[in-house]
């Protein structure tokens, strides 16, 4: 009556995307507990208090730890035994997807470049080495590297 | 008879073809080069170890593919960030270097970047990995593909351009608000290591969304083959311009191609036809093609193509590209062991051997201090603290220390900080903080133990907090000249910046109002990595007067004496000793350092 029977595969594919999805959601929310109990403590007027530290995330993640363990020796196990989700190398017909073969039709693709791609591509060339030369002059390559050589906390997430 | 069953025994020996599953299971060339590609962008293998990322000239140049520049690793830029950047200082820099630099990767590789060099690719693909039910591309995934224009027209382009022109403010959006390979490698590398504790401190609301962002990221690309190289990476956006007539990519040979479709229906980009925008050059095609009618070519060199079926590469052209090939993987080897070996030995050692001159200042009062404090610890004086904290035996004199100047800078930092091992690390931060329970600025005798001339006279020299700060003299941009030990008896703040640092740029009118309010106080902003000139033209019309302003260089040397992070912004504060009582990378508001400096101040 429709109703059918998950096999062993299906089984362990659904078990750990679960267990992904679980562990996922476990750190997003340590993140966010740590993140509202310093926010509440700082608008006590603590200036000095930290949301993060060592200890405390430390704290926050130990729980979490057999989980993630259990996920990554699923996927060593799954890796090992070849359980896939088989749908995922199968071609894809989607209709609406299909309906874009035309573009194939047309032979928009091409082994060879024309002539006219070829000067095309010479001079992107030409203009990437006069942009890079005129870059140097100007103090571009400096620029890239003080901003390289140090880190700009707020870029990686720090502060 | 004999002979058939010798044939029928022999015939299990054989080794069966491989199949098309196995084939694409195994680790292919392309995997390969993704691992080296990840492995010489991130060649400054020791920046793991020791938590400070490669400040090296090679960061001048950036890499094609998506590597975040503040990862330990990294010995280059990152294109994207660089080119957020240099839309921020558009204002006063044309950003001719960085479009240069974009450009010439997109007409030389396209998006093959994406499928074979990128390391965010490489990661993405192996959480792909994980076994679970996966989703497939659809007409959705299709029109979801157009959302990384977006990402790249509002967040790399829009809001850099808008706030670093209109407003005059520094802010990398795609850097700030999105990227998860900032969050991965640069933060989650950085704060792994304890030589990074302090910078926990300054994590807040910017990481918990960059970490949340980047876990749903990294969970989509569990289920979604590679979900952020689609849907959002602004720098597949703008190779995918190039693709067209890019000269490394993936071709079709039209007179072979009977437009079956096999190569779109199997690709799981979301390609309408091979080599177009979305086209990554992974080269999966070539196998499923049945007509043999793909290669993966650089200009008129095949670098792969069809190997089997009816218009199969002959053989002898096989065995070639399979020999010029290992010739290529031999001198990329060779390349790799080169750039490690140089990264982590042989420059640390030039630079050892060229010394700057700061640092040479540095290690002269270091001897005088330790020749004075053996002098009184001979002559039975207590100098026990001293002693241990040298040696970094005793954790007791630690927790003395703190009270003495920590505590007293009202910040509850550090009450176990392992001075002794020089990196800052303040692993018991919270339970002093919490044992206080107060921010309050400490006075009392522990308090003043430190202060005190005679004391301060005897504290070993170095950087982290109840350290006696090491002298140095710098020139303030043409104005004069700057001498720390010309300050003793000043609460002093250096502040290290840079004009690429939005936090830097936001909290020096804070400094500013400080210095105006209590103008006994002196502060000196050290720009790092710049020349005096482009300081100076930056901080024209910023109108903060009041403040001393200097730049540093590795010539000059004044971060790497200081043991100052790359993590701006840094600041230090003294004590009127010249004793370190605060040392940390974080924005400060005004009412922290105004408590950092009433508390410097208490602790004469």
């Amino acid at each position: 009556m429709g109703v059918t029977c998950l096999t062993r595969k299906e089984t362990f594919l659904i078990v750990q995307s679960l267990l992904c999805a679980l562990v996922t959601g476990l750190l997003t929310v340590s993140a966010l507990c740590l993140y509202f109990d310093g926010a509440a403590k700082q608008a006590e007027g603590d200036l000095f208090y930290y949301m993060y530290t060592r200890e405390r995330v430390g704290a926050r993640l130990l729980p979490i730890l057999p989980l993630l363990f259990c996920s990554f020796g699923m996927t060593v196990a799954g890796l090992i035994l070849g359980i896939r989700d088989d749908q995922a190398d199968k071609p894809v017909r989607d209709e609406k997807l299909l309906r874009n073969q035309g573009m194939i039709r047309e032979k928009a693709v091409h082994q060879v470049a024309t002539q006219s791609e070829l000067y095309l591509r010479v001079a992107v060339i030409a203009l990437a080495v006069f942009l890079i030369v005129a870059g140097i002059l100007n103090g571009g390559l400096e620029d890239v590297l003080a901003k390289g050589a140090t880190i700009c906390t707020e870029c990686v997430g720090l502060g | 008879m004999d002979n058939t069953m010798n044939q029928e025994k022999k015939a299990p020996e054989k080794k069966a073809p491989e199949t098309q599953r196995e084939k694409l299971q195994r680790p292919g060339t392309r995997r390969l080069v993704q691992l080296y590609a990840a492995l010489l962008y991130n060649a400054n293998l020791k920046g793991f170890i020791d938590g400070h990322i490669y400040s090296g000239n090679l960061k001048s140049v950036c890499v094609p593919g998506f590597n975040c520049y503040s990862c330990p690793g990294a010995v280059a830029s990152c294109p994207l960030g660089s080119l957020q950047n240099a839309l921020t200082a558009a204002g006063h820099t044309a950003p001719w270097y960085v479009l240069g630099i974009l450009t010439l990767f997109g007409v030389m590789l396209g998006r093959t970047i994406c499928g074979w060099i990128c390391p965010l690719g490489l990661i993405q693909e192996l959480l792909h990995k994980i076994p679970t039910p996966k989703i497939r591309k659809s007409h959705i995934t299709r029109k979801l593909s157009y959302l990384k224009y977006v990402f790249l027209a509002v967040f790399v382009i829009a809001i850099p351009l808008i706030y670093g022109i209109g407003k005059g403010m520094i802010l990398p959006g795609f850097c700030k608000y999105i990227c998860p390979a900032g969050t991965l490698e640069g933060a989650v590398g950085l704060l792994q290591n304890p030589a990074n504790a302090t910078s926990f401190y300054q994590l807040g609301e910017v990481f918990t969304r960059k970490w949340v962002i980047m876990l749903v990221i990294g969970l989509a690309c569990v289920f979604c083959y590679r979900s952020f190289c689609r849907f959002i990476c602004p720098l597949g956006a703008i190779y995918g311009f190039f693709n067209r007539f890019a000269l490394a990519g993936v071709k079709v040979n039209p007179d072979r191609c009977n437009s079956c479709g096999l190569c779109v229906m199997n690709c799981k980009m979301d390609i309408r036809h091979v080599g177009d925008r979305e086209c990554i050059s992974c080269g999966k095609c070539i196998d499923t093609c049945a007509q043999g009618a793909i290669s993966l070519k650089c200009g008129k060199i095949t670098l792969k193509g069809p190997e089997t079926g009816k218009n199969a590469d002959p053989e002898p052209v096989i065995q070639k590209r399979k020999k010029i090939g290992r010739i290529a993987w031999g001198i990329a080897i060779a390349v790799l062991v080169f750039a490690v070996c140089w990264f982590n030995l042989i420059e640390p050692a030039i630079e050892n051997a060229n010394e700057p001159a700061a640092a040479a200042v540095a290690t002269e009062q270091a001897a005088g201090t330790e020749q004075a404090t053996g002098a009184e610890q001979s002559a039975g004086t207590d100098q026990a603290a001293n002693t241990d904290q040298a040696t970094g035996t005793d954790q007791a004199t630690d927790a003395e220390q703190s009270a003495g100047t920590d505590q007293a800078a009202g910040e509850n930092q550090a009450a176990n900080t392992d001075q002794a091992t020089g990196e800052n690390q303040a692993a018991n931060t919270d339970q002093a903080a919490d044992e206080t329970g107060s921010s309050e600025p400490k006075t009392g005798p522990e308090a003043k133990e430190s202060g005190t001339p005679a004391a301060a006279a005897n504290l070993p020299v170095g950087s982290e907090i109840g350290n006696l700060l090491p002298d140095f003299s710098t020139d303030l941009l043409g104005e004069g000249d700057f001498k720390l030990s010309d300050h003793r008896g000043q609460v002093v703040i250096l502040n290290f910046w840079g004009t690429t640092c939005a936090p830097c740029i936001a909290e020096l009118p804070d400094f500013e109002k400080l210095k105006v309010a209590y103008p006994d106080v002196e502060i000196l902003a050290i720009h790092a990595r710049a020349g005096a000139k482009k300081a100076k033209a930056f901080l024209e019309d910023k109108g903060w007067d009041h403040l001393d302003f200097a730049t540093d260089s590795k010539e000059k040397g004044i971060m790497k004496l200081l043991n100052v992070s790359e993590a701006l912004p840094s600041t230090i504060v003294l004590n009127p000793q010249g004793v370190v009582t605060y040392h940390a990378q974080a924005p400060l508001s005004y009412e922290k350092l105004e408590a950092l400096f009433k508390a410097a101040l208490a602790d004469n």
